[in-house]
């Protein structure tokens, strides 16, 4: 046996790496995802992500700011910004204005501020079938920590997993990784969202809650993560099971991932 | 192949795979490069050295995301395995056909990590991910094979790239 070790070592030691991939990943199964030299690696990744993504902007600002549109493409950023506050604005009204018409003391009422939130680029993306996320182009520099909300004025996008000083990886809703707290904006019925790689899940609502498809599912701020009244998802499908307690809840994000650019981070 | 051209790869394959592949996304979809690039390390070089730049690869893109680490290290570990394993066999390595394989090689992957993910997590919609994410990105990912071989073929790269290696196996 020695022997047949010796004469085929290099086989065998893949075989033993392979062996301990496995080992590693029934360990993470059981204890929560490893975070080791995450941070090297995210380093090294968003370094270059910078640099091929000022390229592609500096070209596309070439043809379209100086070439094309000189004063209208201003213009635009500056307008698009403005609808970006309002909707943001909204959001936050339409929370306000249902937690009124429930009679609630409205100085209780810790609203969102739009103004403790830090604007930042898309730089890179990954959206395999194993998980979803984005890396931004701002870090702890600017005062970014882990597990912050990061958003868009449409909704919530995720949240930050990894933070270096220049850059931040965040973690989208539908990564299967991703839970958050939220609760149906019509009638206020609580549950747990995860995110199903395409889609997400609303977990743990009672099977004789009221949900319809169409309902806009908002951060509850339960969780510690996420301000409250932040549109999250709307509901797609929802299946009843005579056997389940709980209700089978499909629901869409709201912010459409494939065309992300922008993002704020709410500073908590 | 150099050491140097390996860690080239490792450095700079999440970057070129979620930004400089970004605008050839198609409704989110983009190829993988980094099982491209190993399919092609795969077929010009030795199965253990394939198996072992798999790992690498796949170690590095499970760090880089938010999948548990070791999943792409393990199954790209075998697809390196499986593509030297198949280089051995296949005559014109340039041809067509290999995009096929390729892409026989992502979905299967895929499929594997998307079963594994259920067992896991449970309530994956499968068959919504098979069709909306999954067969994309392995027909997108052979076509970026194919134009990867047909490139380097081109310039005589995968043609030096293999003599060297026979020679040295011999």
């Amino acid at each position: 046996m020695p022997g047949l070790i010796v004469k085929h070592k290099k086989l065998f030691f893949v075989f033993f790496l392979f062996t301990l991939l496995f080992w590693l990943v029934t360990v993470q199964v059981k204890n929560g995802r490893f975070s080791f030299i995450e941070k090297p690696v995210l380093y090294v990744s968003s370094f270059f992500e910078r640099i091929i993504t000022w390229t592609f902007t500096s070209v596309e600002s070439v043809g379209s700011r100086y070439v094309f549109l000189v004063h209208a493409h201003g213009e635009n950023e500056r307008l698009k910004e403005e609808i970006n506050r309002l909707q943001l604005d909204n959001a936050v009204m339409n929370e306000l204005l249902i937690e009124n018409e429930r009679l609630r003391d409205a100085l209780k009422f810790k609203g969102l501020n739009p103004l403790a939130s830090i604007t930042a680029q898309v730089i890179g993306k990954e959206m395999s079938p194993t998980s979803s996320t984005i890396t931004i182009n701002k870090g702890s520099g600017v005062g970014i920590e882990k597990d912050m909300a990061v958003i868009t004025p449409a909704g919530v996008v995720g949240r930050v997993q990894a933070v270096l000083a220049g850059s931040s990886k965040v973690i989208l809703l539908t990564d299967p990784g991703s839970t958050l707290a939220v609760r149906v904006q019509r009638n206020r019925e609580e549950g747990l969202l995860e995110g199903k790689l395409v889609n997400c899940a609303l977990k743990y609502v009672s099977y004789y809650a009221d949900i319809q498809q169409g309902d806009l599912l908002v951060t509850s701020g339960l969780d510690g993560i996420y301000p409250k009244g932040l549109a999250v998802a709307t509901v797609v499908k929802v299946t009843k099971r005579e056997a389940s307690a709980f209700q089978s809840v499909v629901a869409e994000p709201v912010v459409k991932f494939s065309r992300l650019e922008e993002t704020l981070v709410f500073k908590k | 192949m150099k050491p140097g051209i390996y860690l080239i790869v490792f450095l700079l394959i999440i970057p070129f795979q979620a930004s400089l592949l970004n605008p050839l996304s198609i409704a989110g979809i983009k190829p993988d490069l980094a099982l491209a690039l190993l399919y092609v390390i795969g077929l010009i070089t030795g199965p253990i050295e394939a198996a072992l730049v798999g790992m690498g690869i796949g170690l590095i893109l499970d760090i880089g995301s938010a999948s548990f680490i070791g999943v792409a290290g393990f199954t790209r570990g075998l697809a390196g395995l499986s593509a030297s394993l198949l280089g051995r066999k296949v005559l014109d390595i340039s041809s067509p056909s290999s995009g096929i394989f390729l892409a026989a090689f992502s979905l299967v992957e895929d499929i594997c990590i998307a079963l594994f993910l259920q067992l896991c997590y449970g309530e994956i919609p499968f068959f919504s991910l098979l069709a909306s994410r999954i067969i994309p990105r392995a027909i997108y990912t052979g076509a970026l094979g194919v134009a990867l071989l047909h490139l380097l073929a081109g310039r005589n790269v995968l043609a030096a790239l293999k003599r060297r290696d026979v020679q040295k196996e011999l």
